[in-house]
This record gives C-alpha cells, sequence and structure tokens, in this order.
C-alpha cells in the first residue's frame, strides 16, 4: 500500500509543484505589470490574480463593482469543451512517448484528422444519408487520416531510422498546407454569411453534429456536448491498453529497450509504426470531436500556421505524468487556464497575453517533471530511511 | 596513534539501510597506505555501495569515514574528487567524440583566457604515461580506442587530478586475458609509487595475484580482512559465500543424443568491413551434450549466436533446429525450440527500467497463463517470477517490484539466467553465462548447466574465460576470424594448445564430416 502510495505521490507531486510555480510566475507578472500601469490598481491586481486561480467559476461583477463567484455553468462548460481535443491529443503525445516516441507531430495529425471529418461531414448530403451515421463516418474518417499522419514519420524512423522529431516537424507543415490545397476554391467554403469566407461551413449546416447527452442542461449556454464523454472514455481504454494489455506492454518495451525488444521477438519496426498510428489516431478523434461539435468554425487558410492544440498535447502529456488517467485531469486544466484569461480580459485592465504568457510557464515547466521527481527521489535515497 | 596515520582510509563501523532493509551492517574496511586492498563478496553483498558511500553517492546512516586519520565528510562526488580519492567504474565515463586528452581535462581544465591550454596537460600525462606504463595515444578520438585503452584513460585520469586512493570497480570483467594481465602490471606500478588502491574483482586468482590483503563481506556484514599470502581461492570462496563452494564441475562424460542443432556453411556479413564476420561454419550440438565456443572476442562468436537466435540475418548457409530449417525464421519462431542467454544482459537480456517480474515475463507474456483476451494477468506474472527469483537465490530489495536498474549486474545475471533455463527449450545458447558474477553464482550456473545437459537438453556455450570453457564443454570448438580453427576434445588438449588456436597460430583443415 505504503508503495502504491509514494509512486502516486512521486507522479502528482512535481506536475503540481510546476503547475503552482507557473501559476506564482502568473502572480508575481500580473503584480509587476500592476505597478507599471497606472491604469491598475492593487485592487485591480487582487481581482487579476483570483480570476487567474478560479475564473472559470466567475459570474462577472455585482452592482458595486466587486467580482462575484460561483457556479457558471457556460464556463464549466466550455471548459470541458475546451478540454476535449486537449485531452485527446495529450493521450496522443504519452502514447507515443511510452512507446519511446516523442510525437511532436500531433498538430499535423490532428489537422488532417480536422480535414478529412470535415470533408465527410459536408460533403455527404444529410438529405440521403442519416446524420448519424455521417457522424460515425465523420469520426472514422478523422481517426484514419490522423492515424495515416502519424505513420509516415514511424515508418520513416522503423525502416530509415531518420529521428521523428524532423519528419513529424515536416509531415506538420505538409499537412497545414495539404489542408489548405484541399478547402481553397472547395464548396465547403462559407461563401453565403458575408465576411465568413475564411471559414468552412459549421458541420451543423449539414446536420452533423455530435449529441449533447443532457450536457447542455447541466452546463447551460456553452458549447459542451458528447465530445468530452467520449474523450474520457478513450483515456480510460488508453490507461488499460498501455498499462494492462499485451500490446501496451510491447510498446513500452520497444520504448525502454528496442534491442531487448528484439531479443523477445518482437518486430519493433512494426511496433514503432503501430505505436505513431495509434498516436495519430488519437491526435485524429480529437479534432473531429472538436469540429463535430456543429458549431466550431474551421479557418481553412492554415498554411502558414499550426493548431495550438496539437502543441499543448505535449504539456498536457507532461504535466499529466503520461498517464491516460492523468491527462483527463490537465487537459481539463489546461483549458481552464484558457477560460481564466478571457475572464481576466474581460473583467479586467489586464489583457488577454498575460494569461499565454502565464500557459506559456507552465508549458515550459512541465518539462521539468521528471527533474523534480528526480530530486525529490535523489533527497529520499540519501537520507535514508528514517523513523 | 601514529599506527592510525598509516591508513590512508578508513571506513569505521559503516551502517546503510535502504527501505528498512539493511544493506550494510556495521561494516569497517581499512585501506593501508601504499597497498592493494581487494575488496570481495557476492553480487549484491555492500560493495559498490560501500563504495559509493566513500564516494560520497550515499550517506551512510552510522559509522565514520576518516582519511588520513582524520574524520571527513563525503557529501557529494567533489567532496571525494577534493579528498583526492578517484574512481575507475565499470562503465566506462567517457565522451565518445572526444579525444583521450579532451576527455582526461574534462571538468579540471586548465584555461587561460577561457582557452584550453592543452600543452601543459599534455607535458604532465605524458609524464605520467612513462611514469606508469599506461601507453594511451592522447589524440586519438575514445570511439576509436579498444577497451583496454578507454581503461587507461579512465586511470589517466585520476592521475590527472592527483588522487592517490584509487577505487577499481571490477576492472577486468570487460578485459581479454592479456589486457587484463598489463592491467595488473599498472596496478603494481601504481603501488610502487605510493598509491593506495581499492581493487574490486570477482576473480579470485587476480585479486590473489596483486592484492596484499583482503576483506570478504557476506550479505552486508563484515567477515574478516586477510592477507593474500596467507590464503587461497577455496578459503576465499568459503568466507564469501558462507558455505564450502565447488570450484571444479562435476560432471560424468557426456551421453550424446539426436543432433539438436546443425549449422551447414554458414556465412553472415559483418557490420564493420567488408570480410565476413562468421565465414562459412559448420557444426552441430546434440542432445545432452555440452559445445563450447572459445575464442578472443571479436572473432565471430557474437554474429554466430545472433544469427543462431535470429537477431542478425544470414548470408547462406543452412540452420537446422530439431530437424526443421529456421535459417530464414523469426526470432520468436526459434524461440520456440531455444532459450538464449545473451552476451550482453544490459542490451538484449533485461530492461533496465522494468521491474523484475515484467523482465522475468519477457519470453512467455503471450502465454495464456500470463495473458487473458490481449490483458495481462499480473497475479500469475508476479507469482511466476517470485518463483525464478526464489529458485535462483536471486537477491533484491523490493522482491518483483525491484527495478531492474537498482540490481547488481551479477543478480541480473541470475534472473536472466534463470528465465532462460525455466524456458525448457531443447536448446540452450548461453553466451557469457557468468560474466561479472561470483563464486557462489558460478557454480550454480555451472550446475544448473550440466544438469540441463543430464536432462537431455542441448547446450551451446561461447565463453572468452578458457577455465570455464575448460570446465563445462564436451567438446570445444576455437573460432578465429570467422572460421572454426579448431575442433578440440578438452580431455585431450591443454590451455597452450587452445591458445595457440584462439591466437591463430594453429588451424586445422577442413574437415569432410561438417559437423563433428
Amino acid at each position: 500500500m505504503n508503495k502504491n502510495r509514494n509512486r502516486f505521490l512521486y507522479s502528482t507531486v512535481p506536475s503540481l509543484i510546476a503547475i503552482l510555480a507557473g501559476l506564482v510566475f502568473g502572480a508575481i507578472l500580473m503584480l509587476i505589470v500592476c505597478l507599471m500601469d497606472k491604469n491598475i490598481t492593487l485592487g485591480g491586481f487582487w481581482d487579476g490574480a483570483r480570476l487567474l486561480i478560479i475564473g472559470f467559476l466567475s459570474k462577472g461583477r455585482d452592482e458595486l463593482g466587486n467580482l462575484m463567484f460561483g457556479y457558471n455553468g457556460t464556463h464549466l462548460g466550455n471548459m470541458l469543451f475546451k478540454a476535449t481535443p486537449l485531452i485527446m491529443t495529450g493521450l496522443s503525445v504519452a502514447a507515443a512517448f511510452k512507446a519511446g516516441l516523442f510525437n511532436i507531430g500531433a498538430p499535423g495529425q490532428y489537422l488532417m484528422g480536422l480535414t478529412a471529418s470535415i470533408v465527410i461531414a459536408l460533403a455527404i448530403p444529410s438529405a440521403s444519408v442519416p446524420a448519424g451515421l455521417i457522424l460515425v463516418l465523420a469520426l472514422l474518417g478523422g481517426m484514419v487520416a490522423g492515424a495515416v499522419w502519424g505513420m509516415i514519420p514511424g515508418a520513416l524512423k522503423a525502416y530509415l531510422n531518420v529521428n521523428e522529431v524532423i519528419t513529424c516537424i515536416l509531415t506538420n507543415w505538409i499537412a497545414a498546407n495539404l489542408s489548405t490545397l484541399i478547402f481553397e476554391g472547395s464548396a465547403f467554403i462559407n461563401n453565403t454569411e458575408p465576411g465568413k469566407s475564411g471559414f468552412l461551413y459549421k458541420t451543423a449546416a449539414n446536420g452533423v453534429e455530435l449529441p449533447k447527452a443532457l450536457l447542455d442542461k447541466v452546463f447551460p449556454g456553452s458549447q459542451v456536448n458528447s465530445g468530452i464523454i467520449i474523450a474520457v472514455i478513450l483515456a480510460v481504454i488508453m490507461y488499460f491498453v498501455i498499462s494492462k494489455s499485451i500490446c501496451g506492454f510491447e510498446m513500452r518495451l520497444c520504448g525502454s529497450n528496442r534491442e531487448a525488444a528484439r531479443y523477445c521477438g518482437i518486430n519493433e519496426n512494426a511496433n514503432i509504426i503501430m505505436s505513431m498510428a495509434i498516436a495519430g489516431a488519437l491526435a485524429g478523434i480529437g479534432a473531429a470531436l472538436y469540429t463535430l461539435s456543429g458549431n466550431t468554425e474551421f479557418a481553412w487558410s492554415t498554411y502558414q500556421k499550426l493548431p495550438q492544440v496539437g502543441f499543448n498535447g505535449i504539456p498536457v502529456a507532461l504535466l499529466g505524468c503520461l498517464n491516460p488517467i492523468g491527462v483527463i485531469f490537465t487537459g481539463m486544466f489546461m483549458s481552464a487556464l484558457e477560460i481564466n484569461g478571457q475572464q481576466i480580459a474581460n473583467l479586467t485592465a489586464y489583457n488577454e497575453y498575460i494569461t499565454s504568457i502565464i500557459i506559456g510557464v507552465i508549458v515550459y515547466l512541465s518539462a521539468f517533471t521528471k527533474y523534480i521527481r528526480g530530486v525529490m527521489m535523489h533527497r529520499r535515497k540519501k537520507g535514508g530511511t528514517k523513523k | 596513534m601514529d599506527n592510525m596515520h598509516d591508513h590512508a582510509v578508513e571506513m569505521l563501523h559503516i551502517d546503510k539501510a535502504f527501505n528498512d532493509q539493511k544493506v550494510l551492517d556495521d561494516i569497517t574496511f581499512q585501506l593501508e597506505r601504499g597497498e592493494i586492498h581487494a575488496l570481495l563478496g557476492e553480487n549484491g553483498s555492500g560493495k559498490t555501495t560501500l563504495m559509493r558511500i566513500l564516494f560520497g553517492i550515499f550517506k551512510a546512516d552510522a559509522g565514520e569515514i576518516k582519511r588520513d586519520g582524520a574524520t571527513v565528510e563525503i557529501n557529494n562526488a567533489n567532496d571525494a574528487t577534493a579528498l583526492k580519492i578517484g574512481m575507475v567504474h565499470q562503465h566506462f565515463e567517457l565522451v565518445e567524440v572526444y579525444t583521450a586528452l579532451e576527455n582526461i581535462v574534462l571538468g579540471a581544465e586548465d584555461t587561460r583566457h577561457g582557452f584550453l591550454r592543452k600543452d601543459l596537460a599534455r607535458k604532465k600525462l605524458e609524464g605520467l604515461i612513462s611514469n606508469y606504463g599506461l601507453a594511451v595515444d592522447l589524440d586519438e578520438k575514445i570511439e576509436n580506442l579498444n577497451v583496454g585503452a578507454r581503461q587507461r584513460v579512465e586511470i589517466l585520469k585520476m592521475l590527472y587530478r592527483d588522487n592517490d586512493v584509487l577505487i577499481f570497480d571490477e576492472p577486468t570483467a570487460v578485459l581479454t586475458p592479456g589486457e587484463t594481465e598489463e592491467l595488473l602490471q599498472i596496478m603494481r606500478n601504481l603501488k610502487a609509487e605510493g598509491k593506495s588502491i581499492i581493487f574490486i574483482s570477482h576473480k579470485l586468482n587476480e585479486l590473489l595475484a596483486v592484492s596484499d590483503r583482503i576483506t570478504v563481506i557476506r550479505k552486508g556484514k563484515y567477515i574478516g580482512t586477510v592477507r593474500a599470502a596467507d590464503t587461497d581461492e577455496q578459503t576465499l570462496s568459503e568466507m564469501m559465500v558462507g558455505r564450502s563452494v565447488q570450484l571444479e564441475v562435476v560432471k560424468t562424460r557426456s551421453n550424446p543424443g539426436e543432433p539438436v542443432l546443425e549449422v551447414k556453411h554458414l556465412v553472415c556479413a559483418s557490420a564493420f568491413s567488408e570480410k565476413n564476420a562468421v565465414n562459412d561454419v559448420s557444426f552441430r550440438v546434440r542432445a545432452g551434450e555440452i559445445v563450447s565456443i572459445a575464442g578472443i572476442s571479436g572473432n565471430g562468436q557474437t554474429e554466430l549466436i545472433y544469427a543462431l537466435t535470429g537477431l542478425l540475418p544470414v548470408k547462406s548457409g543452412q540452420i537446422l533446429l530439431c530437424g526443421q530449417d529456421v535459417t530464414e525464421s523469426t526470432v520468436r519462431k526459434k524461440s520456440e525450440n531455444l532459450s538464449h542467454i545473451p552476451e550482453d544482459r544490459q542490451k538484449h537480456g533485461v530492461v533496465m527500467e522494468f521491474n523484475l517480474a515484467d523482465n522475468m515475463i519477457l519470453r512467455r507474456y503471450r502465454q495464456d497463463r500470463y495473458q487473458k483476451a490481449g490483458m495481462v494477468k499480473k497475479d500469475a506474472i508476479r507469482e511466476y517470477a517470485a518463483g525464478i527469483i526464489e529458485a535462483n537465490d536471486v537477491l533484491c530489495t523490493g522482491g518483483v517490484d525491484s527495478v531492474m536498474a537498482g540490481m547488481s549486474g551479477g543478480n541480473q545475471q541470475k534472473a536472466v539466467i534463470g528465465r532462460e533455463l525455466d524456458m525448457d527449450r531443447p536448446l540452450i545458447i548461453a553466451m557469457y553465462p557468468t560474466r561479472g558474477v561470483d563464486v557462489g553464482a558460478i557454480e550454480h550456473i555451472h550446475k544448473r548447466l550440466v544438469q540441463e545437459r543430464d536432462n537431455g537438453k542441448a547446450v551451446l556455450i561461447a565463453s572468452a574465460e578458457l577455465s570455464e570453457v575448460m570446465k563445462l564443454a564436451d567438446r570445444i570448438l576455437v573460432m578465429h576470424e570467422g572460421e572454426i580453427a579448431g575442433r578440440l576434445d578438452p580431455e585431450k588438449t591443454t590451455y597452450e594448445e587452445i591458445g595457440l588456436y584462439m591466437a591463430g597460430a594453429k588451424k586445422d583443415e577442413k574437415e569432410d564430416e561438417w559437423y563433428e
């Protein structure tokens, strides 16, 4: 029992330290900005600092101008909605990490998943095919497109021993251009609403959207839908796959020691490709779940930028200790920070960039979780057993 | 009181526990100035922990460390260096792409205006090289140096820092017999110059040849200190293991049955050169016999074993296993009929980050007993691993949860051997089966291999230790430059004759009978 508790502490405490350090840094930064900016009073700083931590519980200001906090279904629902793709890209990065691969290609896999699911959701007319079937096809299409995009760096790594980080970065940009190429001049562009030609139609235009599953009742006024439930279920499944299944055992074996995997009779090349396909599929599903909410608009001209949610999968996975269950919580935490940032920008004189900086710092510190864990273990070892 | 000052290092009444398990219990170790003092103990007896305490990597729970008679506090490796204590680690700590000179000065560079002053270092090192007979080309990159030369670089690193207490942690485990002889001579030179040396090794003949005194510890307890001149291998092994040890292998004449492994005209390409690593090798191993491959390492033994087990592709020739042609078969297919104790256990044999339970199941996790519908059965695996640990006397503080990386090399090896022999396959391939393990474990491993032979298994062993080859083998094949240079009967041959074949000075004509 003691052992399990220790393992739990060693994995969660470093992440909490990283998060806490990021928040403290954010608060200090806000204080400095407050002291330098005449428009921000100390009271404004106090409001900002509170919103930084519990902005998703904000209910605006009362008549006296004081902040009100309490249950806010819109914020909480949107937090869950935005957490959905983050959890999926986090799972993608974590699964690849377990197999010894650094999947920095999640943005590309996400983009390919997004492209495939939008094309399927919009191209098949819901007049002739049931919308439910289109939805399932679009989900599967997103998954397959992501998987294929993940397999490319996997295959290059397996057969030509090209570092997957390099090929992932290259395939990211190929995806960004490919997606633009597919949509440019296509019938999917929203030319009916004025000023919307930079976006594609919402999939709801074709009647394709994920069911709300009563979540709209619990979180009124938010975009949340059954996507978050699917993401959580997939995270639980990934937990069992990675730590309890033969497939996961082989992935971890390949990740820890490729030569030993060969010695055990595992086809390590096939395993690497499979691991990257799984990682890509998870990112692709994340994109599909996000876009099939029916309410999101995709700015199709992506050739100059990659989706941030793909990169944010890396800190989500690291802060979650590469544990799929941990990823559920860190995904939600990261999206909560985003909501908090919006609240700070809406309700105080700070602008939203301050949260971008804080998120950046937490992302940066997430890379130190392993180091913090090392320090903790070392201290314990040095001290020996204390009675 | 004067007497005290003759000690370069004293470790008095040292206690250390990990997770409530005592690994050192009141250990006292005294190193006189200018002596070679060997530290002997079974794998996992606490030698390495004791040295790590001296080196500041761990902190003792109780006890006192004295340097030249004065009590000192060693909290990290820098403290140890400041006290002029240096260590040659079992696994070298060198930067492959740097030259020998750069590696030696690394961390103790003489600089002027931020630039390296190599001339000063070179002068000092050339003096050291000629003083101690440590031949090293200072401008050669480490990656181009052989193991013996790399070790000399490590020794120079210590001397360059003016260390006068030198710890050698199993330095001969990686050396060929010739290189070992050279190293022992270097140690004698160092001693003659007044250096004090702590020598850790499992090879009793080396300890006896070079040390002045030997301290034996067993399961974390101090057993005694003896003068090398007053003792012998038998006494030492008994002190170490705590019971009488059979250094000789007892076995009857082999009674070979049907051939299990037949290798015909096998050729394997070399990763390093145009020449084939294995060139037209033919032999067979029959049920109930031990065939041993002798040879200086690097003469094709590794590639031969890899080809047999499926880790390396075959260029031409044929491998028959239990009558089936498995030349092109996968590792998994081949391992249905063979078990393999690999040459490099940390590379192939174990996964360092995994715990013992997962390591013990590496070859069996797909069997129905240990999985159900693709999910591993944790309890069955733990139970199985516990059985292997028990049967093979693997020492591990955390039971089946012990992480491999935290276990001593010898215990890792015992675990691997336990796992492989438990597979119950008709052919057992063992490469360097006793590398880095203590005499007690060697006895156990040899006994198990002979036992397997008597149970009708075919056993193929590759070993760099001639004495092991002579003790175990029913037939000896000597490899030289990828070919079988000689086929010998251990009862009729001598060490000298095998040595001639190994060196390539003697070679038999190819026989028509390819397999014998």
